[in-house]
């Protein structure tokens, strides 16, 4: 019965994950990753015999702490994985920010320059 | 040298600019931008740290330039926008000082002494008298472990040559979060000299340190500073 419930668990959570690339709110590149981890959890939910194999191959003697170790292993690559893309998006965004208060200077000055006066830019367009 | 007046003051300043990062600093700025133009003919241009009072407006009717940052980045991130102004303008010397009143305009002439004379790329004002004893455990804790020598780390009273400005306006420069240690790592990998020049610092007229006024926020700094000075000390420090 478990390794039914497993089974489907992970052809859910691959179907959610195709559902929410479809409608753009996952990017591809984040859903393989996904794709992935859900078609391993539906193959070791329908297949348990796999991991009892490899623990007894590995001389883990009790082949669910195996399955846990790896589970956790692979969440903390992926999280140091996230920071890494959050520091280098972090970077992008304080340069753009930097570049819209240059540019907007230079707008500014283009502007006075013209006779015009410079456009009305609300103070917090970017905050949300 | 008593003025830096550069136009018919005799001697020539060579490009300069004085770069103020300001966020929330209505009470003062006007005043601090008028010393600074009393002492200097230097452009001074004001970042704007998406300030919510009237920084911005008060900075353009005090006669400087704004650069508006439309998101808050913090002291640093609002300085290197003031320092890819520069580099974009072709400035040979720029000047970083607070808002607050902290930094006075007429220590400039002391400070742009090692700089103009070639003794130095970087010189920082220094204030050692300064501070709590928090602080001062602070720098004595962070010099142990950075091996940097300025004695004043965390003081954004500072004059950048130019190749100082060209190294921190980068990409790298912008992961940092504070214009101290991380910026003098950055410059001492350069090659940069740096020089400390004993200045006055009154108290802050209004406002508090972003980073010594609570536990909370010292403990962030020094954990942030620490891993750093572990992580980017060279093995022989050259400063």
């Amino acid at each position: 019965m478990i390794p039914l419930i497993t089974g489907i668990l992970g052809v859910i959570t691959a179907a959610t994950i195709l559902v929410l690339i479809r409608r753009d709110h996952l990017h591809a590149r984040y859903g393989l990753w996904w794709m992935g981890a859900a078609f391993a959890f539906a193959l070791l939910g329908i297949f348990p015999w796999v991991f009892d194999e490899l623990a007894v191959y590995l001389g883990v003697a009790y082949a669910p702490v195996l399955a846990l170790m790896l589970a956790i292993i692979l969440l903390v690559l992926k999280i140091l994985v996230m920071d890494l893309e959050r520091s280098r998006n972090q970077v992008k965004i304080n340069r753009l920010v930097q570049r819209i208060g240059l540019l907007e200077n230079d707008l500014r000055a283009l502007q006075k320059m013209r006779g015009n006066e410079p456009g009305p830019y609300g103070r917090d367009e970017l905050q949300d | 040298m008593n003025s830096l007046r550069s136009p018919g003051s005799g001697r020539k300043i060579p490009r300069t600019i004085v770069i103020i990062p300001a966020h929330n600093e209505a009470s003062d700025i006007g005043r601090v931008i008028a010393e600074v133009r009393e002492v200097t003919a230097f452009p001074v241009v004001v970042v704007d740290d998406a300030s919510s009072d009237d920084t911005r407006e008060l900075a353009r009717s005090a006669g400087a330039i704004v650069i508006p940052l439309s998101v808050q980045l913090g002291a640093w991130g609002a300085i290197q926008a003031g320092l890819r102004y520069a580099l974009s303008r072709n400035f040979e010397y720029a000047v970083t000082m607070d808002a607050d009143g902290q930094h006075k305009a007429g220590s400039l002439p002391a400070m742009m002494q090692p700089i103009l004379e070639k003794r130095a790329d970087i010189s920082i004002g220094c204030c050692t008298r300064r501070g709590s004893r928090l602080r001062k455990l602070a720098w004595g804790l962070m010099k142990g472990v950075s091996g940097l020598t300025p004695d004043d780390l965390t003081s954004g009273f500072r004059v950048y040559d130019r190749r100082a400005i060209k190294a921190l306006a980068g990409r790298e420069a912008t992961l940092l979060e504070y214009q101290d240690v991380g910026v003098l790592f950055m410059l001492q990998r350069e090659g940069l000299n740096i020089e400390d020049v004993e200045v006055e610092m009154p108290p802050r007229n209004s406002g508090i340190s972003r980073i010594f006024h609570s536990w909370t926020s010292v403990g962030f700094y020094m954990a942030y500073t620490l891993l750093l000075s572990l992580t980017k000390r060279q093995r022989k420090a050259r400063l």
